[in-house]
Parts: C-alpha cells; structure tokens; sequence
C-alpha cells in the first residue's frame, strides 16, 4: 500500500505540469482504476491538491504543506535517511523520542520529526524554545561504523549541512560558530545536539537532533532570547515550507554523510571553514578549570578548534565556552 | 621534541632523585614523569613511550591543557589509599568529563553505588557532541578519579570498578 503510494506520488511529480490518465497511471501501477481514485483521496488528506480532469486526468497541483510521516516520505530523493520517519505533533523532545527508538533497535538513518516541542533540549538540559509550529525539530537516528572518538566530526558535518541547505535558500551571512551553532550574522537561528551511546570502542547509535527556526516573528520568541535568536522569515521576509525544508536538509546530510564515510573529514573541514564565525578574532575561552584569551585560527583535521594564546602558543581545543551567546537557549 | 635518550636520562636522574613527579614543557611537547603509580593514562595518537623502569612512568603528549594534567597527577598522588578495583571505566575520547546530567541534577553515580554493564556513569562532551558512557562491567564503584568539569584525555581512566 505504502509502496504503491510512493511510486503514485514519484510519477505524479514526475508528470507535474500535464495530466496523466487514471488508466495509465491503473497500468503503471498495477491496480485498478477505483484503487487508483481512492489513493488520490488519501493524498488529498494528506494535504495534496489534486486537479481531476475528465479524459484528461489528474495532476499535482499543490503539494501538501503540513508535515506527517507520509509528506515527508513522498518526493524525498534518499536511499537510506528518512526511510523511516516518525512524526508526532507534539512531544517534550524529539531527541528523547529518538533515544527510545533507537533502544528498540530503530534502523541507522530513522528520522523523528515534531510540530512542536514542550521541552527542547539545548545542551546540558538547556531549553531550546520550540514550542510552535514555526521550526523544523527534528533527530536522526544513525549508527556510524566509526570509532567514538570520530563522531564529534559528525556534529560538525551536520553543520554544515544545515549552511548549504540556507545558503542556497539565498539566505545571507550565514555563519558556523564552532563547533555547530548556525548563525545569520550574530544571531542564532539554528542549534545541533549530538548524544552518543558508545562502548570503548564501539558506538551502539548516536541521536543527532536539529533545531531550525523557520517562520518564527519576532513576537514568537520569549523575551529571554529575543536579541540573540532569529529566524528565515526574520532574516529574508519570506515563510518556508517546514515539509521542503526537513526534505531538503535529509538529502543534503545524506549526500555529505557518504562524502564523509568514504573520504573522510577533508572535504566536510573546507565547507566548515567557509563558514567559519568570527576566523582571526580575539575571544574569551573558558576550558577546564581555566579562563583565558586566544585569537581563533580555523579548525584542526579531527575537527578541534586552533586557537592562539597570547604568549604565541598554539592549542587545540575539544571542549570549550567560548563567550559568544546566542541561540532559543534559555538557561534554567 | 626530546630525544628517546634524553628521557631516559631524565628518568634516571629523577628515579635517583627524592623527586615525586616532574613535568617539562617545550615547543608544544609536555613530559611528565612521576614515581609509584599503577598505570599511565597516554592521550595522543602520536605518542612517544620511553619504556622506563618499572615504577616510573613516562607520559609525552601534545600541550593541551597542561593546568588540568597537573591537577589530575596531584590528584592521583593525593588519593593513593589503596582501593581494593579490577576494572577501570576510560574516556573513549577528550572531552569534558560531567558527573551528573546537568549541574543542578545528582551525579549518575558515587562511590559504593551497583553498576550494571549498562548504566550510564557519566558524560564526556567533545565539540557538543555529548557521549553517554556506560559501565560495560557488573560491579561495584569504588573511586570517583575526575571532577565534573574537567578535562579528560583519550584512554584516561573515569571510574575504578570492583566487579561483581
């Protein structure tokens, strides 16, 4: 049934700007006229606008705008991510959902997506304010043949997966701010949060959760993060479809995850450093149990951060504040 | 860097030494040496190992955080109380070690808690990605070996373990 659906849904877009007959698309699809019809009737619930035309056919006239399982499934152009999607309307965390199915033997590449969530997650049980139905918020389950100590590269791809999929959207002055904030000038628009399962050696699943702020107005923010928080509409005076956003953000990871497992972090380090926030500047960084300050210089081959300290030394950093707020984080 | 023949040099002289531990630092290479440990924790892939004799240890690695090396050692002195252990829970990678989920929420676990192969101890965070690392063994915690907060190399033991 759900096989059947897809492949009525690819030749549909296929055929999007003429009619196709219901009897072609009966022997295309190997079922009858009437299962034909019906199938429409199901799109239609899912938000397609179909034009039925007498012997001429039906056509794709809109697709759908609201995001479910099926939305997200039709017309996305992966092999492996997102085969599977869950979608839940509302959820305390997509993240927690996400760790639940990945404990219950979820595949490598399942994607959890919500409209709203009542209980973002920011790092260290931060909240990440999403409770609206304006962002994309979502986790991916994967499980990496990679050792541990690889992984935070992960967080750093996805990164930049996020840059790509704004800077073809026209959006200006995006920015990364080591390791994974997405910024549009100073503001934070996007936040990556990785958590990891893994034995010494071993990773059993890592859930990588994306919190894009979409169609959000000033107004939606709380007061708390209002300066540092922004959105696409904000950034361009234009609303995006959540449904062709997350479709378009799965195929560019997919596409930069196999570029990752088959060559490596090069290529991944280069894209990073085009983005790269606030390159050759003088910050405050607090590592440790010291606080000091170092000019950043890019990021290493493992994805470390390069700073020089003031005495002329160079380090690299793995895990560091750096003093540069931003983002839905609230701290609690 | 230094010589393989310079650290033994340098092993000897602290081995004849009243010296406990000793560090040197120079163009982005740390030594430290320090007397009557069990084990050395080594962080870099790149490492260089003087086999030194047996209870001097060597350690050489990139200068990373020489603060919190420093403090690990003088902690691992301070604790040398023998605790009765067979197992150790290591960081698969350098990070930030946190005890507890967040700073306003107990610790995963403290010393004398059961722990099961699958409990989660702790968290290690490098480049926000956040590693939960479980126990990997049945048994019982017996030391407590980092702060919440610090920093933690490659390999370097969290948790000391007696199994059950």
């Amino acid at each position: 049934m759900e096989s059947t659906r897809n492949k009525l849904i690819d030749i549909l877009n296929v055929h999007k700007n003429s009619f196709i007959s219901g009897q072609q698309l009966s022997n295309q699809l190997n079922i009858s006229r009437t299962a034909v019809w019906k199938h429409m009737r199901e799109l239609e619930k899912d938000g397609y606008v179909i034009e039925a035309a007498p012997r001429k056919g039906y056509r794709i006239v809109e697709s759908p705008k609201k995001v479910s399982s099926n939305t997200i499934h039709w017309g996305l152009q992966t092999k492996w991510l997102g085969k599977e999607v869950v979608h839940k309307h509302r959820v305390p965390s997509t993240q927690t959902v996400a760790h639940q199915q990945a404990l219950n033997g979820s595949s490598h590449g399942t994607v959890v997506i919500a409209d709203q969530q009542t209980k973002g997650k920011g790092r260290l049980n931060r909240k990440w304010y999403s409770e609206n139905d304006d962002g994309v918020w979502m986790s991916v389950v994967l499980r990496p043949n990679i050792p541990p100590n690889q992984a935070p590269q992960l967080t750093l791809l996805a990164a930049t997966v996020l840059a790509n999929v704004l800077t073809k959207l026209k959006i200006p002055e995006v920015g990364i701010k080591w390791p994974n904030d997405i910024l549009i000038g100073d503001k934070k628009v996007a936040g990556i949060l990785t958590e990891m399962q893994a034995e010494h050696d071993q990773i059993h699943y890592l859930v990588l959760g994306i919190g894009l702020n979409v169609n959000q107005s000033s107004d939606t923010f709380p007061d708390e993060v209002k300066d540092i928080a922004t959105s696409l509409k904000l950034a361009s005076n234009q609303s995006y479809s959540i449904r062709q956003l997350i479709q378009d953000i799965l195929f560019e990871f997919e596409k930069s995850y196999d570029v990752y497992m088959s060559d490596g972090f090069t290529s991944i380090k280069q894209n990073w450093e085009r983005f790269g926030y606030k390159m050759g500047e003088k910050v405050a960084i607090n590592s440790g149990n010291r606080t000091w300050t170092a000019t950043l210089h890019g990021i290493e081959a493992d994805g470390s951060l390069l700073v020089s300290n003031d005495d002329g030394s160079h380090e690299r950093l793995y895990s560091a504040e750096i003093n540069w707020k931003g983002g839905n984080v609230v701290e609690e | 860097m230094l010589k393989i023949e310079e650290i033994h040099e340098l092993i000897k002289r602290i081995d004849e030494s009243s010296i406990d531990e000793f560090t040197f630092e120079s163009n982005g290479t740390k030594v430290s040496v320090k007397k009557n440990k069990q084990e050395a924790t080594l962080a870099s892939p790149v490492q260089v190992q003087a086999q030194a004799p047996v209870p001097t240890q060597v350690q050489e690695q990139p200068v990373t955080k020489p603060q919190e090396t420093n403090n690990q050692v003088d902690e691992n002195v301070n604790s040398e109380q023998q605790v009765n252990y067979d197992y150790e829970i290591v960081s698969p990678m350098v990070g930030t070690f946190y005890s507890a989920p967040s700073p306003d929420k107990d610790d995963y676990v403290k010393i004398g808690d059961k722990v099961s192969a699958d409990t989660v101890v702790c968290i290690v965070e490098a480049m926000k990605l956040f590693n939960e690392i479980e126990a990997d063994v049945n048994g019982e915690v017996v030391e407590v070996l980092v702060e919440s907060g610090e920093l933690v190399e490659y390999g370097q033991p969290l948790y000391r373990v007696k199994k059950m």
